[in-house]
């Protein structure tokens, strides 16, 4: 019986220590956040967790390292937003800062392809890498023709793009000289023989191939010079060699004699280039995807050297639709308008893009003097075309600033 | 509740006040700074803010007086494209390549408007200078020839050059200075060199640099002591050369906020400060010859006094500032510093 008391009273007393003690209390206070966050959370853990790859605090059960348990501002109580949450871990230094920042990594915005919790991709990518691509760069741009590069077809984007930042144009791995040397050897038969035994090693393979997809055998560019396309490489090479027969712009205007006459204006932008020919300065002689044979894109020829013009324009929030085509209002080899301008003042109403403008709105012309610069007016007294924090573009807040620039109470 | 709690502090402090010890810090107050602002320094301070505001807008605008604005009017009808000009100290009169109007024209001391000259010879001038004998070097960019003016004899002509060393292209002429023994200063475009040559058009020596990244001269201008000066837009930079062209000092560049954004024309005056014109920052930037910013002319704007995508500059011996921008003309003197 006595036995039975002291059997009774060492249960109670281990029951009190379990119950109550507090290193027991405290332990099961700190249980893994996973198993607490489970006990509600069980149906989206379980989900999140049984994908091929699981992000890291997740399979350590540390919902706290991106989840507030308490309370946040932030949706999913997250307790950062964007790119700032994920940089706690991953060093933004090493990989996501560059000269060229993918944009949705520059927003912060990490998940517009990571799924934060878990993948059957790797890299936790939310879809395969080319379909991830391909929602926001439209597929029919890249590999809607004739002859796709294999790579391309494969999907694997990153054979040659970083995802996140670049020093290189185009967001390139590797510098366009050698990109397609990783896996092209300048050494090998049918290159040679591609290449009429021209040594083209070491040159911009991306000057005359398309490196997704082209109509053309060989993934050459949409237009070709015509010497170019006719085979009749010693028109301006010597037999065999991948010198020029001239070492300047001559070689272009011995045909091309009459746009010489276009840079004979005010404005010219005949002037010297990096290359011995000026010409190669934007046009590439061989083959483009491009109008007249640039080289580029053209607002990526331009600001080759107009490098100020595309920070501005990048940094503007208010910009003119069609600042990506140059040539759309200004002339590439001269003119005799300022800023190059095709048709000086009535520039903007060229082509009936704003022909109706100033004839209903404020008065413009050559009788209308802006009483501050004693000049004409035109659009660009008000409108800055090539971008303006303000809307419309307009060089001054709309309601009130810009009027009372010339009309004063 | 809190009210409550504060009013219990403060009856605990006067407490201890009053029980002869120190105050007790404020622990939310223990690293502020030890001082306390008196109602009466305000306006001392607010007239301090608004004299820094007016001295640091006064240092914008760079302490600089507009003497005149040319835009055109009735009698010389207006500027069209004006491309370059020159104030001739000897005639006292304002010479300007009034390009877009195929004509020079001229003004008086007070920038009144004289008279204009038109030649069939002459299809687009967009630069000219002036020698000591009264004649004139016009570039016209139409024809990319120089044309060379005697007024007196009324004579226009086209002006060769010769002896210059053959280039891997063609020569085509860009702007123009000239020094006090009338040698000519011109800019060969695409060969990336500054041609000097005598007054007759026989070579005397190029100027050039082999710096990476170098692409060519856009502006050239001498100053007394023969030294050159050029400038170089897409590499943005200046150079200094001696009278037998040696590279005496360089500086610039357009690779990042601190420099320049389009630099288009440059002018040295004759304390050898070197005024450099930005097209897309509206301003002169002020350097010495080691290309130590000393300050900044003018701010970006169409109002007289600002400046709309300049694109010409020039000093006279009296230190008046020349500005070409949007189809006007702006004199500026600046004010003693």
């Amino acid at each position: 019986m006595k036995l039975l008391k002291y059997l009774t009273g060492f249960l109670i007393y281990t029951v009190i220590f379990i119950g109550f003690h507090p290193e027991i209390i405290h332990a099961k206070d700190v249980k893994d956040t996973q198993s607490l966050c489970y006990e509600c959370h069980a149906k989206r853990v379980e989900e999140l967790t049984k994908k091929a790859i699981v992000h890291q605090p997740v399979k350590d059960g540390k919902c706290t390292g991106c989840h507030n348990p308490h309370a946040s501002k932030h949706s999913g109580l997250l307790a950062y937003t964007g790119s700032a949450l994920c940089y706690n871990c991953h060093d933004q230094k090493k990989g996501f800062a560059g000269i060229i920042v993918h944009k949705p990594v520059a927003e912060g915005n990490c998940l517009v392809c990571h799924d934060a919790h878990s993948s059957d991709r790797k890299g936790l990518l939310k879809k395969t890498e080319a379909e991830g691509c391909f929602s926001c760069h439209a597929k029919e741009g890249i590999i809607a023709k004739k002859n796709v590069h294999p790579e391309v077809k494969r999907g694997r984007c990153t054979a040659c793009h970083n995802p996140h930042s670049s020093d290189r144009e185009g967001l390139l791995i590797r510098d366009r000289k050698s990109l397609c040397a990783g896996c092209h050897s300048g050494a090998d038969a049918a290159f040679v023989k591609a290449h009429f035994g021209y040594k083209v090693g070491g040159t911009d393979c991306l000057g005359c191939h398309s490196p997704h997809s082209s109509d053309r055998k060989g993934l050459m560019k949409a237009s070709l010079h015509k010497p170019f396309a006719e085979n009749k490489c010693t028109a301006c090479h010597p037999v065999g060699a991948s010198t020029v027969i001239k070492n300047n712009s001559g070689l272009c205007t011995e045909c091309h004699k009459a746009s010489l006459a276009g840079f004979d204006k005010i404005n010219s932008h005949l002037i010297a280039a990096a290359t011995d020919n000026f010409c190669i300065s934007c046009h590439n002689p061989h083959a483009s995807d491009e109008k007249n044979l640039l080289k580029d894109k053209e607002a990526r020829v331009c600001y080759g050297c107009h490098n100020d013009t595309k920070e501005y324009v990048a940094r503007s929030n208010h910009k003119h639709p069609r600042l990506e085509t140059c040539s759309d209002c200004h002339t590439s080899h001269g003119s005799n308008n300022q800023f190059f301008l095709t048709k000086g003042s009535d520039t903007c109403a060229m082509e009936n893009c704003h022909a109706a403008q100033g004839r209903f709105t404020h008065p413009i012309g050559e009788k209308i003097i802006d009483p501050r610069s004693k000049t004409p007016m035109n659009c660009s007294t008000c409108h800055n075309p090539m971008g303006s924090p303000e809307s419309a573009i307009l060089r001054f807040e709309k309601d009130r600033e810009l009027c009372i620039q010339c009309h004063q109470v | 509740m809190r009210n409550i709690v504060k009013l219990g502090s403060e009856k605990r402090e006067l407490q201890r006040q009053a029980e002869g010890l120190r105050p007790k810090k404020d622990r939310r107050k223990r690293n502020l700074p030890a001082f306390s602002l008196k109602p009466s320094v305000l306006p001392l301070i607010l007239f301090c803010i608004l004299f820094f505001a007016v001295v640091s807008f006064a240092e914008e605008k760079g302490g600089i007086k507009t003497v005149a604005v040319i835009a055109g009017d009735e009698s010389m009808g207006r500027l069209k494209q004006p491309s370059g000009l020159f104030f001739d100290e000897i005639k006292k009169r304002l010479y300007v390549a009034d390009s877009g109007n195929g004509r020079l024209i001229s003004f008086d001391s007070d920038f009144k408007y004289l008279a204009e000259l038109t030649n069939d010879t002459i299809a687009l001038p967009t630069s000219l200078v002036k020698d000591k004998e009264g004649h004139f070097f016009v570039l016209d960019s139409g024809k990319g020839d120089i044309v060379f003016i005697d007024l007196e004899k009324k004579l226009v002509k086209s002006f060769p050059l010769s002896g210059v060393p053959s280039a891997h292209e063609q020569f085509v002429p860009g702007r123009m200075a000239i020094d006090q023994d009338n040698r000519l200063y011109i800019i060969d475009k695409l060969n990336k060199r500054i041609i000097v040559a005598e007054p007759t058009g026989v070579f005397v020596r190029e100027i050039t640099v082999k710096d990476k990244g170098f692409s060519g001269f856009i502006d050239v201008r001498v100053d007394d002591n023969g030294e050159i000066y050029a400038l170089d837009t897409i590499g943005g930079q200046v150079y200094v050369f001696d009278e037998k062209g040696n590279v005496i000092s360089r500086f610039g560049g357009r690779d990042n906020k601190n420099n320049f954004r389009f630099p288009i024309s440059l002018a040295v005056d004759k304390n050898g400060l070197i005024y450099v014109v930005d097209q897309h920052a509206g301003k002169i930037l002020v350097f010495d010859r080691k290309g130590v910013f000393q300050y900044a002319i003018s701010r970006p704007g169409v109002k007289e006094g600002e400046l709309a995508d300049p694109s010409y500059i020039f000093i006279d011996k009296e230190g008046r500032i020349y500005t070409i921008d949007s189809n006007r003309i702006q004199v500026f003197q600046e004010e003693k510093r």
